[in-house]
């Protein structure tokens, strides 16, 4: 009882202080208030400071996150739409303008066909082509080169090439690959290679009379490449025998065969070398030449035998280089040469001809080479039937020299002055060539 | 008769087989890359460099020596991002080796596995040689160097698993002797921050990036054009604005636009080794870091 009033007269007593107290510090108040605003602010601001920090974390973090994403390896993060998988294409443009100064361009004991004749006089664009190239799966590799040329005053698509060759997956052996359709076969060192990456803005003369420039049947080549210090490659293939040096490939469809083989090397790290022989052999049921007016009916073989030596002086063919090249082509032939111009008849004819070339091409400045080259060819001892055709050469041995400079902008553009003087038959010719070479789309190869 | 055409076949067949016995063969595209597989390999790897240090890695011929190297390799490190695009493609297709083929064990390209710096966002070959991945010159910063010691460590596990425990253990010493190296550099590095230089090519861009260098301007007029005489003059009007403490270019540009300008505005013109073997001072990839770094530092303290 007695601890309960002093209990209510303490809290009496208390609250009566605390009023008097209270009015007391009356004006003190305001000051605790100030006191309590200033330490809300403070905070307040440290608060706003500890967030903007955090932001600045957590953005360090998510750009960390990416990185990381993009360091896994780069096919993870790449966007693949519907033309991830189209076809490398490039595109190749190529003008002339050229000046003979012969009308004649006869070459004397030789028949020539369609595309190793001279070209075009004036302005004038050359092949255009058009590649196509990608691989088609896991075994396989398609490639299409399409040529839109001028013959005969008409724009024609000529389908150089278009063939699959095996990748190495689907290789049984390794080194081994097939390939098959219409390409520029394994022939020598040119016959591969499609004329936009020439030295020159012609082909040399054997080129142009034994393979008609250039030797794209329909056809199967295997090559096998050896497992050696020493780069070997052997191979051969079987063909239509429709296209020049063959032609009218009749009966059952497989009338040319071939096969090479193949060697090259470094002397150090500065030289280069491949030397190659060749033997393309086949029936030609009627080879046409001369613009129809020579025919060839029989067996014709071609044997090649070429050379290549690239010496880069620092290693760096991109500054300067050496290139030394040559060919040697022999031909002997059984069969029939009917010269309807000439009215020959029909002629038995068991000859041999051969021809060569040879040239150099050196880069003194990254953009800037010189070249050149020498042609010769020996004509066949033609049989009495053929005196005054095409085949007879009169005792001439047509021959070419060429020179030429190049200025390369970059690997996709070169602009090219050549001047040749050829002595092809009684008449001489002095050509000036002007030529670009453009290359547009998918990067070209540094082929040997 | 029988008994010598066995003897020939088995001559041939041992002649054939022979490389496959011997130590795993390693077809490397640059230098550096080289010297990495030998520390990481050691003598169960031998190795062949396609490119010497003074050599342009884009502008290499698919030469009838490579594609017998490739023929014969079990494993090709190369540096990918289209710097090999001309040549690679052509030796992996004529050589017909399945070991060494892209989404093999045995094809390794070091742009896969790091960041590339550069992508461009436009592309268009009126801008020069540009690669559409990015910078291929990955290997002069450190930091890529470690995620490839890794990398290569896997890929020659799988490829010889009886050396697993070789390549681990080398990996692993490499990196720990790495790692040390990069904290040293990285202090060295200190003094060079933002020091402004003119690169002959984008050579340098990892490099630059590594050690916060300011990459004014470059020799060439765009990637992969030799620089012309109004580029160069323009240069020298920059010079004049901007300070510059170096001319840098690798062993394998051609020194006369560099000292041109170095001999018209006295901003030494510097020849850093780029890979290994790129001078006699740099014979490893230590080495080329730390000889790299002095040249850096001598240039930076003249200017």
């Amino acid at each position: 009882m007695f601890l309960r009033a002093l209990c209510a007269a303490a809290a009496a007593a208390v609250s009566v202080w605390l009023a008097f107290a209270a009015l007391a510090a009356e004006p003190d108040i305001n000051t605790i208030r100030q006191e309590i605003q200033n330490l809300k602010n403070l905070y307040e601001s440290r608060i706003q400071a500890l967030e903007e920090q955090l932001k600045t974390l957590q953005k360090k973090e998510t750009d960390r996150s990416t990185k990381a994403a993009s360091a896994a390896p780069a096919t993870s993060g790449r966007v693949i739409r519907d033309n991830a998988f189209n076809p490398a294409i490039g595109v190749i443009l190529n003008g002339k303008y050229t000046n003979f100064s012969a009308d004649d361009s006869e070459i004397a004991g030789f028949a020539v066909g369609e595309e190793g004749e001279r070209g075009r006089e004036g302005l004038g664009i050359d092949e255009s082509e058009l590649n196509f190239s990608a691989n088609a799966d896991d075994k396989f590799y398609g490639h299409v080169t399409t040529a839109i040329v001028r013959e005969d005053g008409e724009d024609k698509v000529e389908l150089e090439e278009a063939y699959l060759q095996t990748l190495p997956g689907a290789a049984v052996i390794d080194g081994l690959s097939l390939k098959a359709g219409r390409a520029f076969w394994t022939l020598g060192y040119l016959n591969e290679r499609h004329s936009h990456e020439d030295d020159f803005t012609d082909r040399p003369l054997p080129n142009r009379v034994f393979l008609n420039n250039s030797y794209n049947d329909d056809g199967i080549q295997a090559s096998w490449v050896l497992p050696t210090d020493l780069y070997t490659e052997i191979g051969g293939g079987i063909f239509r025998g429709d296209d020049y040096p063959f032609g009218n490939g009749g009966g059952n469809g497989v009338e040319a065969w071939s096969a090479y083989a193949r060697f090259g090397g470094d002397f150090g790290a500065d030289h280069a070398w491949q030397l190659g022989g060749s033997f393309l052999s086949g029936d030609s049921d009627g080879r046409e030449s001369n613009e129809g007016g020579v025919e060839f009916v029989g067996d014709s073989n071609l044997f090649i035998t070429d050379f290549r030596y690239v010496w880069a002086p620092t290693g760096n063919p991109r500054q300067q280089e050496l290139t030394v090249q040559g060919e040697y082509f022999w031909r002997f032939e059984d069969g029939t040469y009917e010269d309807s111009d000439a009215g020959t008849g029909a002629v038995d004819y068991d000859e041999d001809d051969s021809g060569w070339y040879l040239q150099a091409v050196y880069k003194f400045l990254p953009q800037w080479r010189v070249g050149t080259r020498y042609s010769r060819l020996s004509p066949a001892n033609t049989p009495n039937g053929l005196d005054g055709s095409a085949l007879d050469a009169d005792g001439q041995t047509p021959q070419s020299w060429s020179l030429m400079a190049d200025w390369t902008n970059s690997e996709f553009s070169r602009l090219r002055i050549q001047y040749s003087h050829q002595e092809l038959s009684d008449d001489k010719d002095d050509q000036l060539i002007l030529q670009y070479i453009l290359s547009i789309g998918a990067h070209g190869a540094h082929q040997f | 008769m029988l008994r010598l055409t066995i003897l020939l076949s088995a001559a041939i067949l041992s002649l054939l087989s022979a490389p496959a016995m011997a130590a795993l063969q390693v077809f490397a595209c640059e230098p550096e890359w080289a010297s990495l597989a030998q520390e990481i390999g050691g003598d169960r790897v031998k190795t062949i460099t396609a490119t010497h240090a003074g050599q342009d890695a884009h502008y290499v011929r698919a030469r009838p020596s490579l594609i017998a190297a490739m023929r014969r390799s079990d494993l090709v490190f190369c540096s990918g991002a289209d710097l090999e695009v001309g040549w690679l493609p052509i030796l992996l297709r004529k050589a017909g080796n399945q070991t060494v083929q892209p989404g093999q064990a045995g094809h390794l390209l070091a742009a896969d596995h790091v960041t590339l710096l550069e992508a461009p966002e436009k592309l268009d070959r009126s801008l020069g040689d540009v690669h559409p991945q990015g910078n291929p010159h990955v290997h002069l910063n450190p930091a890529n160097i470690s995620i490839l010691v890794t990398v290569l460590a896997d890929r020659l596990r799988d490829l010889d698993p009886p050396g697993s425990a070789h390549y681990e253990r080398n990996a692993e010493k490499f990196l720990a002797a790495w790692r040390e190296a990069v904290l040293q550099w990285e202090q060295r590095a200190k003094a060079l921050r933002n020091m402004p230089v003119v690169v002959h090519h984008k050579a340098w861009t990892y490099l630059a990036d590594w050690l916060a260098l300011d990459q004014v301007a470059t020799l060439e007029p765009k990637p992969g054009l030799p620089p012309t005489s109004s580029h160069l003059t323009s240069l020298l009007q920059l010079t004049r604005t901007r300070p510059i403490k170096a001319i840098l270019r690798t062993p394998y540009d051609p020194d006369d636009a560099a000292k041109w300008l170095a001999k018209k505005t006295g901003i030494p013109s510097v020849q850093l080794p780029f890979t290994v073997g790129g001078d006699e001072q740099s014979g490893t990839l230590f080495l080329m870091f730390d000889r790299t770094l002095t040249l850096l530092e001598e240039a930076n303290g003249d200017g």
